[in-house]
């Protein structure tokens, strides 16, 4: 694993505040369909609300990840609480854009806490959902 | 009261890596995994909160969710058995639960808010 700072005597500075560009997603009737049945839900009754993950945390997470920047180690990485909040959902078929933000970045005690939000929206700039992982990184 | 036992395997957490697209090898890969300390492949926690979101639907009435959140506590594996339970809470709202076949917690903190 990299290792290119030196943690033990100053915890980096962390990355709140950071915000990703926004991610521009369709809702794919087979991804549905697929999705759905992966999760026992019946793939004909439209997109699950958990499809979230997939159109809001799973399209702007990787964002994070992939940020030099921010220094998460994947492999150290735990999801530890998820929440998500929905003013509808998305329809089959229709277009949804996502904004990714770190809304805190804390260390403590050898562990990092990271907040990572996702703001989703239809076409016409309107909320869908609003998603809240946190997110443990183990020293 | 809604509940469903679902047994985890393998091909149900790799069909899920597919389906969602997160593809971390903890999910997929023994040896990958127990050099990261765990025991084997484990279920990705959004699978479970999947599966406790359409058991929610269910006690909601086919109503939709407005909201969801839980804490992933507990690790699951291949061959265990979790039982996803969604009781009424207060008007437009479900207390939620998932323990394994030990009687552990899997997911806590977890509540639904529906239309």
């Amino acid at each position: 694993m990299t290792e290119g700072r030196d943690a033990a005597e100053r915890p980096p500075a962390g990355v709140a505040g950071r915000t990703y560009p926004p991610v521009t997603f369709e809702i794919e009737p087979e991804r549905v369909a697929a999705f759905a049945r992966a999760i026992g839900a019946d793939p004909t009754r439209g997109v699950p609300p958990t499809f979230a993950a997939v159109y809001a945390l799973g399209v702007t997470a990787p964002q994070l990840f992939g940020d030099s920047e921010a220094a998460v180690d994947f492999a150290k990485l735990l999801h530890a609480e998820q929440e998500f909040e929905w003013d509808r959902h998305p329809q089959v078929g229709e277009k949804v854009v996502s904004h990714g933000r770190v809304a805190s970045d804390v260390s403590r005690r050898g562990m990092r806490f990271v907040a990572f939000e996702t703001a989703t929206n239809d076409a016409g700039g309107k909320p869908i959902c609003q998603s809240r992982a946190l997110f443990v990184i183990r020293r | 009261m809604s509940k469903r036992l679902v047994t985890f395997d393998r091909a149900m957490i790799a069909a899920y890596a597919e389906a969602s697209g997160d593809l971390n090898p903890i999910h997929l890969d023994d040896d990958f995994a127990r050099t990261v300390g765990l025991p084997g492949v484990i279920a990705h926690g959004l699978l479970q909160m999947g599966i406790l979101a359409v058991v929610a639907e269910e006690a909601a009435g086919g109503r939709p969710l407005r909201r969801l959140a839980c804490r992933f506590a507990g690790v699951v594996e291949p061959g265990d058995t979790v039982a996803f339970v969604a009781e009424p809470a207060g008007p437009g709202k479900l207390a939620l639960r998932a323990v394994n076949q030990r009687g552990q917690p899997v997911l806590t903190k977890a509540a639904a808010e529906y239309l």
